[in-house]
């Protein structure tokens, strides 16, 4: 399984913030995205985004709840055109499976599309020591394979990225020096890459969706990688989650305009690429073998939560990464491993085990953006707070994320808000107290544990002169 | 040939049964659209042909508005003068000495061989029964020219399907690619091309060929710092001509 850094978040996170370089490029572009993704919206018109939310929402449920039997389905309808499918419990098993195919057929040469489960697998590395040469031919997957880093943003996996790392990194590694602008640069990996496309011997791609009815894949992409890794090498392998079900083709009619509108702001991308086997006898070109591996790898851990099932409706589109005011400030990487931003929050943790991933749930401030911006209307909020209660709640004290102090201070606080008097007295002390602290109208910093760590990054507002409930009283209650 | 690799497909799907608490068989609700019988299939579909039928001015219309704004370059041919007429322009334009078609119906309505092989290009049918005189690498194609199988109006894509005569690369090997429509196989909406091909997924017996390629435009990249570029992996620029309605 790909290293799992979950347990660094906070750490992470405080480098991330100390880093201005991030700091700038995360400000500069979190913002487009969503714009891009509102447009679309707007393009649509809303009460047509929000039929294919629900409907999109409802295919999802339901598609989830009876997946035992659309896979089943899956199974026979790619068994009949001709594919193989492959089951695999954990990464370990997915890579064997994988590396077996590429043993027993020789394979040298593996162009790639993006595939976040490939990541989840660590697959390069695996293949790389087999002999096998793997090559992300997505852009920014490539400078990340380059780079020799793991994915920032599900669909934009380089945006930590400037123009100059890009440039060096192509002077480093593949030899084109004095790269200046954007266009050059994605015209020097196209001309490196085309050699593989045309060469290789095996395609890996992801999936988008599963269709069971029809055991058709589908690849939604921009660059036209895609089509050539379902197109020329003579195997095909497509490795995906086993949430990628969708039961019919028309239920695709509803997806299309979800995912590219939510992802990237589009309309459609450039590039659909629906695959329903290996090529057939008449035709020009395509595989002569299709396999698709099945992952779980977790999975059947949020399935079968069902306050935690709806995670897997998941499309990847990304737009709650965009719109979150954590992720703006942390970035991808330090949520430590494949799946950043609220929806990562949620799965990583499960997937990867909760006691390695205790901050992960507390990476919010449940403002509830995501769920407004998610196309599948996914509420990621209320599992964060489940998964909170869980790690406060278990009796292994490995798991326990609430300490001895926070249990007595939340006690003392609900104490507190419960007697009128003692919160007037409080906060009369409270003001006594903070003088000392002000500078410039905050609290900057209050010297003494617990506040001292809480204060290192956030400055306090100070109590106000007057409590609400006074204002209330003398004032606002009576222009009722 | 079914190789056993990984984990079995009754236990993994024993176990995902499990974590979901069921015991198998149909769906706890039943899914309307799976059963759908062939003859309900039937009748929405002509439908849809009926309602295609009707509107196809309208919608050659919008699919030349929205393909353009997709980055097509969309002409609307007034009659099959002018289909040659543009593409004898691009060909001068994009100065292609070599180019690639597929081996579909649409090349004996629109002469393109005698067209180009008359101005000087190499002409190469990409097909393993190939014709033409051209006996070049198709990778070092310059234009590439294909007819579609349908065009969606709502999105701008050109849809493909694999046929004999048909290679999957024609539209993806050249810089320049070229697609002919017909009026008749213009639809309105994602809608109406998903339920044809599962009518034709049904009425084959449980085979729809080995793929189905949307193509919307140019290839295009926003990898580094979030800045579009036209070209990626496949053409960077994209030719439409919608036909004359015959
Ligand atoms: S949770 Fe929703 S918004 Fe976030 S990536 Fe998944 S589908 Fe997109």
């Amino acid at each position: 399984m790909a290293e799992v850094k979950t347990q660094e978040f906070q750490r992470a996170s405080v480098k991330a913030l100390a880093d201005a370089k991030l700091q700038s490029l995360l400000g500069r572009s979190m913002g487009t995205f969503d714009g891009a993704r509102q447009e679309a919206i707007e393009e649509l018109t809303p009460q047509r985004w929000e039929e294919m939310r629900e409907k999109g929402r409802a295919i999802k449920r339901h598609t989830l709840d009876n997946l035992d039997y659309y896979l089943e389905l899956l199974y026979d309808r790619v068994t009949q055109n001709g594919g193989q499918v492959h089951f695999a419990r954990d990464a370990q098993e997915a890579r064997n499976i994988v590396g077996q195919i590429a043993r027993s057929r020789g394979l040298k040469l593996a162009i790639k599309s993006k595939s976040m489960v490939s990541e989840e697998m660590s697959l390069n590395p695996y293949l790389e020591e087999m002999g096998v040469e793997p090559v992300e031919t997505d852009l920014g997957e490539y400078i990340i394979q380059l780079a020799q880093e793991t994915p920032f943003h599900i669909i934009a996996p380089a945006m930590h990225k400037t123009k100059e790392d890009v440039s060096q990194l192509f002077e480093e590694k593949i030899q084109r020096p004095n790269l200046k602008n954007i266009e050059e640069m994605a015209g020097a990996a196209r001309e490196v890459l085309r050699e593989k496309l045309v060469n290789a011997d095996m395609g890996i791609t992801g999936a988008n969706f599963l269709v069971a009815e029809t055991g058709t894949l589908v690849l939604v992409t921009n660059e036209g990688n895609g089509r050539f890794c379902t197109s020329v090498p003579r195997v095909l392998v497509s490795i995906t989650g086993m949430e990628k079900l969708i039961p019919s083709l028309e239920d695709l009619g509803v997806f299309m305009r979800l995912l590219p509108r939510a992802a990237t702001g589009q309309r459609i991308t450039s590039y659909v690429t629906h695959v329903s086997g290996p090529r057939r006898s008449d035709d020009e070109d395509g595989p002569e073998e299709f396999h698709l591996v099945i992952v779980d790898n977790g999975r059947s851990r949020l399935l079968q939560d069902p306050d935690l099932r709806e995670s897997l409706y998941c499309i990847r589109c990304g737009a709650c990464l965009n719109i979150c005011p954590v992720y703006h400030k942390v970035g991808g990487h330090a949520y430590g491993w494949v799946y950043p931003g609220p929806i990562g929050a949620v799965v990583s943790p499960v997937m990867v085990g909760l006691n390695k991933a205790k901050d992960l749930p507390h990476a919010s401030s449940l403002c509830g953006a995501c769920r407004d911006v998610c196309p599948i209307k996914i509420n990621i909020p209320r599992m964060l707070l489940k998964l909170r209660t869980q790690l406060a709640e278990s009796s292994d004290s490995t798991q326990r994320k609430v300490s001895i102090g926070e249990k007595l201070m939340a006690k003392g606080y609900r104490r507190l808000m419960s007697s009128p008097k003692l919160l007037s007295l409080t906060h009369r002390l409270g003001r006594l107290a903070q003088r000392p602290l002000l500078r410039k109208g905050l609290i900057r910093t209050i010297p003494f544990p617990p506040f001292s760590r809480w204060t290192r990054s956030r400055d306090l507002p100070p109590l106000a002169s007057k409590p609400f409930r006074q204002i209330w009283a003398e004032k606002l209650g009576k222009e009722r | 040939m079914a190789e056993l690799l990984g984990t079995s497909k009754e236990s993994f799907i024993a176990s995902v049964r499990q974590s979901l608490g069921r015991t198998g068989g149909e769906p706890d609700e039943r899914y309307a659209p799976l059963q759908e019988d062939l003859s309900s299939l039937e009748e929405r579909a002509s439908n849809t042909l009926e309602r295609l039928k009707k509107d196809r001015g309208r919608l050659v219309e919008e699919l030349a508005r929205v393909a353009e704004l997709q980055g097509w370059k969309v002409c609307q041919a007034a009659n099959s003068e002018a289909t040659l007429d543009y593409i004898r322009e691009l060909l001068q334009e994009t100065k292609a000495k070599r180019v690639v078609r597929s081996d579909q119906e649409i090349f004996r309505q629109v002469p393109v061989d005698e067209l180009l092989e008359g101005m000087g290009a190499q002409v190469q049918v990409m097909a393993r029964e190939q014709s033409g005189d051209g006996e070049f690498d198709p990778a070092s194609a310059e234009l590439g020219i294909t007819g579609v199988d349908y065009a969606i109006a709502e999105t701008g894509t050109a849809v493909l399907l694999p046929r004999k005569g048909i290679s999957r690369l024609v539209s993806l090997l050249p810089p320049v690619h070229l697609a002919l429509v017909r009026p008749t196989e213009v639809l309105e909406s994602l809608d109406d091309l998903y339920l044809l091909r599962r009518l034709e997924y049904h009425r084959n017996g449980g085979d729809m060929g080995s793929y189905m390629n949307f193509i919307t435009g140019p290839s295009r990249t926003a990898d580094i710092e979030q800045t579009l570029v036209i070209g990626a992996h496949g053409p960077r620029e994209t030719h439409m001509v919608i036909l004359a309605q015959e």
